[in-house]
């Protein structure tokens, strides 16, 4: 602290003369070279072990993609099957399989994944980042998802694939023999926790990883969406992760969540999944619409119109698309009133989507528009959205729903809303992007046969099932018998579904053919003004060559020696003078430089911790729970090992230079730090799983005459006050070991920190003791019950393990008191567990004596 | 607002235009609020009873009055902030603390107009809807 009071008034913003100083050749070869070795991409196999966000997005790109086109195929046996009436190509258990993993892998292994794919890719260098703040946790999540996906994905190939609905709905799906379910639920929780990773990455990239000088009113439009997607995930996904795990616990353990026979309730799953559900078709569509932002002014060559107000329904879209979940559960006979609020609040949402829409036609009006294939493709999203768009507007009235509830009009909505909001804008962007990703153009002739083919396959394909809804044909019926006048309309729709398939394969086919003997393309083929365009062809794997200051919206366009400045070196960071990967962090609103960050670089252990977290999420799918724990332990070992050894240690210098004069510290805790923000965002996400748990205690209250039950048995009352206390306790020895540390006190430091672990073990005692005697298979409240412990239970072991990181840390020089970032992440996440756990006591121990 | 950064900057913005990033939250913030606070007390009122539906949607109107009134303050601080009276613009594309600032503003007072027509959407059926039916 003390030793940068001191100091004077940094060079920043850099002057015009510091900037325009030459870099002698020599030196600048020198870095370029250094640069150069710093950053270089492992060669042979161990290729496999890079990390940094080009590889790690390409990779999750293509995978999400393959992912898409299997999807895709299920999708073309489900078509073929219902070509013609009384069809018996495939058999209803079968078809149930396919429907139910179309609708799955096109959510959360394509739509969801193909988002953080793509912002990993683009981020860093729309931001002019040399890379995202946590390397390693993106490639963690790639891995996660990879193996999720393959082992989710697969079960399809074995006849065991989960077969209710992509929605899970109980009590078919909790009743339902066979490991499909089980599968869903555990490979599906685990992608979730890969989504929730890629979210902290993005925000913390999108938050303090910005070029200077980059002020939030410069941020490019993506940069906002990302943000707000970012933030969606973390409040969406983890009801879902809620939901799951009281499913699960339903499924192997028999806890009656879900069972009205011993007081559970279907509808509480029905309304954690939508509270997920809803919010996913706008974290989808959101991103899409940002590719769309980025794509609008550059072919209209003029900046953006309306970017507040862009912002503004970014935001509010946001917020409002969270009270819409209902909107699903219009036919489960809630009181008309509720479905009154949201079938308005469905409504309301129409209003901030439209604006962008707006925006965006109004930026095309004003500018000199240039016809592209990336155009071409935006163009057939907006008609396409828009439609799908209206048919929301009549399905947010709840008297039309009621009528086309589960029939194939719904199917044609929502096809519409996502083909258009997802599929063709993320086509445009692969179009628009593709010279980024590949330094090479796709065919703009294979282009628009693609996009003809898709686009009328497409209408051809849906638009006559809004008429099939109509006449009544449900969903999820595996054939139908003839003479209720659906055979053209389906024969048409099985057509259209192949002439789709054939589009993609020329798109396929371009995006993948060889390219050897293709020409580079253009630096900035499209003329466009952000700072993605300033990349090097051929590539180069340091993402900026130096970091830009930037002034302006469209750099490119508004600061005219930007990018000669950027390939000279003049920039901040220009070198890589202890051969480490580095990039700066900006503060949060108006990005002042404040801090090197030291990057980390090419390492298995990503890998090594995926694999064993896919083992402790794969292994209880068939009943294996012990390889399922040892796996979990090997999962902790792994991350530890790479916690202690990659990050947060002490640097060698204490302040280095980054440029123009500029001397900048390279180690930072609390929220100077990016780890600090990480920790705050993961425990906005874990808290918001914790009140989900905690609403279904207050939902089964309100949805039942008498909850708790008369007569039953509570948890232990003074066992629980032992519990609150100790946890608080626990908690106030962490604050005051962050506390005594940085005042050089480190023996009353480490005394603090040791007893700090026993107070919380003493409650997680205490804890279980409480609610040992219940018996959760009897009834759903018990079982809430327990599950709350068991959700602090483990939340404390996870804290202690925090607790005596910190020890071994102060014990071995890797925590001093100047360089405490673990104790203050640790602390941080100690003030989410104190409050969780008194939520918790005061749930369990004092609300069910007064109700 | 200094040109000079300090070495924890983070704090100092805090202190000094923190608030505004949060604030252009807190309309649609309190939109939600509204929403949860309708949908609950109504699931309640509706399934055990207590308090009659009757009373939820007078106490409910109540609500979604001072939703708005809350709403039209943050609108009309948010405005000020903005300023375009003031300035003469309606646009901020520069890095200067200016257009910053007035940037926020203006994003936090056309989400202030958007969680205004969502209470009022949301409140709708309290007026045109009579009970649990």
């Amino acid at each position: 602290m003390t030793e940068h009071e001191n100091r004077s008034p940094l060079p920043f913003p850099p002057s015009e003369q510091a900037l325009a100083e030459p870099v002698p050749e020599d030196l600048r070869a020198a870095q370029v070279a250094r640069l150069r070795s710093a950053w270089a991409r492992p060669k042979g196999w161990r290729y496999w072990s890079s990390v940094n966000s080009s590889q790690v997005g390409k990779w999750y790109c293509l995978t999400a993609l393959f992912f898409m086109l299997c999807a895709g195929v299920m999708a073309l046996i489900i078509r073929l099957q219902l070509a013609v009436p009384e069809n018996d190509l495939i058999s209803a258990d079968r078809f149930n399989q396919l429907f139910t993993m179309h609708g799955s892998a096109m959510m959360f292994l394509f739509a969801v994944p193909m988002f953080e794919a793509i912002s990993l890719f683009l981020l860093p260098a729309l931001l002019g980042a040399r890379d995202m703040s946590f390397p390693r946790l993106s490639a963690f999540g790639y891995w996660c998802f990879l193996i999720g996906g393959v082992f989710v994905l697969s079960s399809i190939l074995f006849d065991v694939a989960p077969r209710a609905g992509w929605f899970m709905y109980p009590p078919l799906a909790t009743q339902d023999e066979g490991p499909g379910s089980d599968i869903w639920l555990l490979g599906l929780s685990f992608i979730e926790i890969a989504s929730l990773a890629a979210a902290v990455e993005l925000i913390v990239g999108v938050l303090k990883c910005r070029a200077p000088g980059m002020r939030v009113n410069l941020m490019p439009l993506y940069a906002w969406y990302v943000l707000v997607v970012g933030g969606m995930i973390l409040f969406a996904f983890p009801p879902l992760i809620a939901g799951d795990l009281l499913f699960e616990l339903e499924r192997s353990l028999d806890w009656p969540f879900f069972d009205p026979t011993r007081g559970g309730d279907p509808m509480l799953w029905q309304h954690l999944f939508w509270i997920f559900g809803h919010p996913e078709v706008y974290i989808v569509f959101l991103p899409s619409i940002a590719i769309t932002a980025m794509v609008i002014p550059t072919v209209a060559r003029r900046p953006i119109v309306g970017y507040s107000w862009i912002v503004l329904s970014a935001v509010g879209v946001g917020f409002l698309s969270f009270g819409l979940w209902v909107h699903h559960m219009f036919t489960t006979g809630l009181p008309s009133l509720s479905l009154g609020f949201f079938s308005a609040a469905s409504e309301a949402v129409v209003i901030p989507t439209g604006i962008q829409l707006f925006a965006f036609l109004a930026t095309l009006m004003v500018g000199r528009v240039t016809m592209s294939l990336p155009l071409l493709w935006i163009t057939g999203a907006l008609a396409v959205f828009t439609l799908g768009g209206l048919t929301g507007v009549m399905l947010a009235i709840a008297p039309f729903d009621f009528q086309v509830h589960d029939t194939y009009f719904i199917v044609a909505h929502l096809h519409y809303t996502l083909f258009g909001g997802m599929i063709f804008p993320v086509i445009a962007g692969v179009y628009y992007f593709f010279p980024f990703f590949r330094k090479r153009m796709l065919s703009p002739r294979l282009g628009r046969w693609a996009f003809w083919l898709i686009f009328s396959g497409f209408n051809l394909c849906f638009l006559p099932m809004h008429l099939t809804g109509l006449l009544g044909m449900p969903r999820r019926v595996y054939t139908y018998s003839s003479g209720l006048g659906w055979e053209a309309l389906n024969l048409t729709s099985t057509v259209g579904a192949f002439v789709i398939a054939a589009g993609f394969a020329v798109f396929v086919w371009d995006l993948l053919r060889p390219r050897r003997n293709q020409p580079d393309a253009p630096r900035n083929p499209w003329n466009a003004g952000t700072l993605e365009w300033a990349h090097d062809i051929p590539v180069e794997d340091w993402g900026v060559r130096s970091i830009p200051y930037v002034t302006s919206r469209y750099p490119l366009w508004q600061q005219p020696k930007l990018l000669q400045r950027m390939d000279q070196g003049r920039y901040y960071l220009p070198d890589s003078d202890e051969g480490a990967r580095e990039t700066l962090v900006t503060s949060v609103i108006d990005a002042k430089p404040v801090l090197i960050q030291r990057l980390t670089g090419p390492s298995w252990i990503p890998l090594v911790a995926a694999i064993f977290t896919g083992g402790c999420f794969i292994f209880p799918t068939f009943g294996l729970y012990w390889p399922a724990i040892l796996c979990g332990l090997l999962a902790g070992g792994a991350i530890l090992i790479w916690l202690w050894t990659a990050t947060a240690r002490p640097p060698r210098q204490a302040e280095k230079d980054a440029g123009l004069g500029l001397s900048l510290p390279t180690y930072a805790s609390g929220p100077d730090s990016v780890g600090w923000w990480a920790i705050w965002i993961t425990m906005l996400g874990d808290a918001t799983a914790f009140s989900s748990i905690l609403f279904g205690f207050f939902f089964y209250w309100t949805a039942q005459a008498q909850f708790p039950p008369p007569g039953a048995a509570h948890a232990d009352g003074v066992a629980v006050a032992v519990a609150a206390l100790a946890l608080i306790a626990s908690w106030a020895l962490v604050v005051l070991a962050r506390r005594t540390n940085r005042l050089q006190r480190v023996g009353r430091a480490r005394a603090a920190l040791i007893t700090s672990t026993l107070c919380a073990g003493t409650g997680a005692l205490a804890l279980a003791l409480a609610v040992w005697p219940l018996d959760p298979t009897a009834h759903v409240y018990p079982a809430i019950v327990c599950t709350i412990a068991l959700w602090i239970g483990v939340h404390t072991v996870l804290g202690m393990v925090m607790q005596l990181y910190c020890l071994a840390g102060s014990l071995t020089g890797k925590l001093t008191p100047h360089h405490d970032a673990d104790l203050g992440n640790v602390t941080l996440f100690w003030n989410f567990l104190a409050l969780s756990s008194l939520a918790a006591c005061a749930v369990i121990g004092i609300a069910p004596r007064l109700l | 607002m200094t040109q000079e950064p300090h070495p924890h900057s983070d704090k100092h913005e805090f202190r000094a235009e923190a608030l505004s990033l949060w604030r252009i939250t807190f309309a649609p913030a309190t939109w939600a609020l509204h929403f949860v606070l309708c949908y609950a007390l109504v699931s309640l009122s509706c399934i055990h009873g207590t308090p009659p539906v009757a009373i939820t949607r007078s106490a409910l109107i109540l609500a979604t009055l001072a939703a708005l009134a809350v709403i039209a303050l943050l609108g009309w601080r948010s405005y000020r902030h903005w300023a375009p009276g003031r300035t003469g613009r309606l646009t901020h594309p520069y890095g200067t603390p200016e257009h910053r600032h007035h940037f926020l503003g203006h994003a936090a007072f056309l989400l202030a107009i958007i969680s205004a027509i969502g209470v009022v959407f949301v409140a709708l059926p309290l007026l045109v809807i009579g009970g649990c039916q």
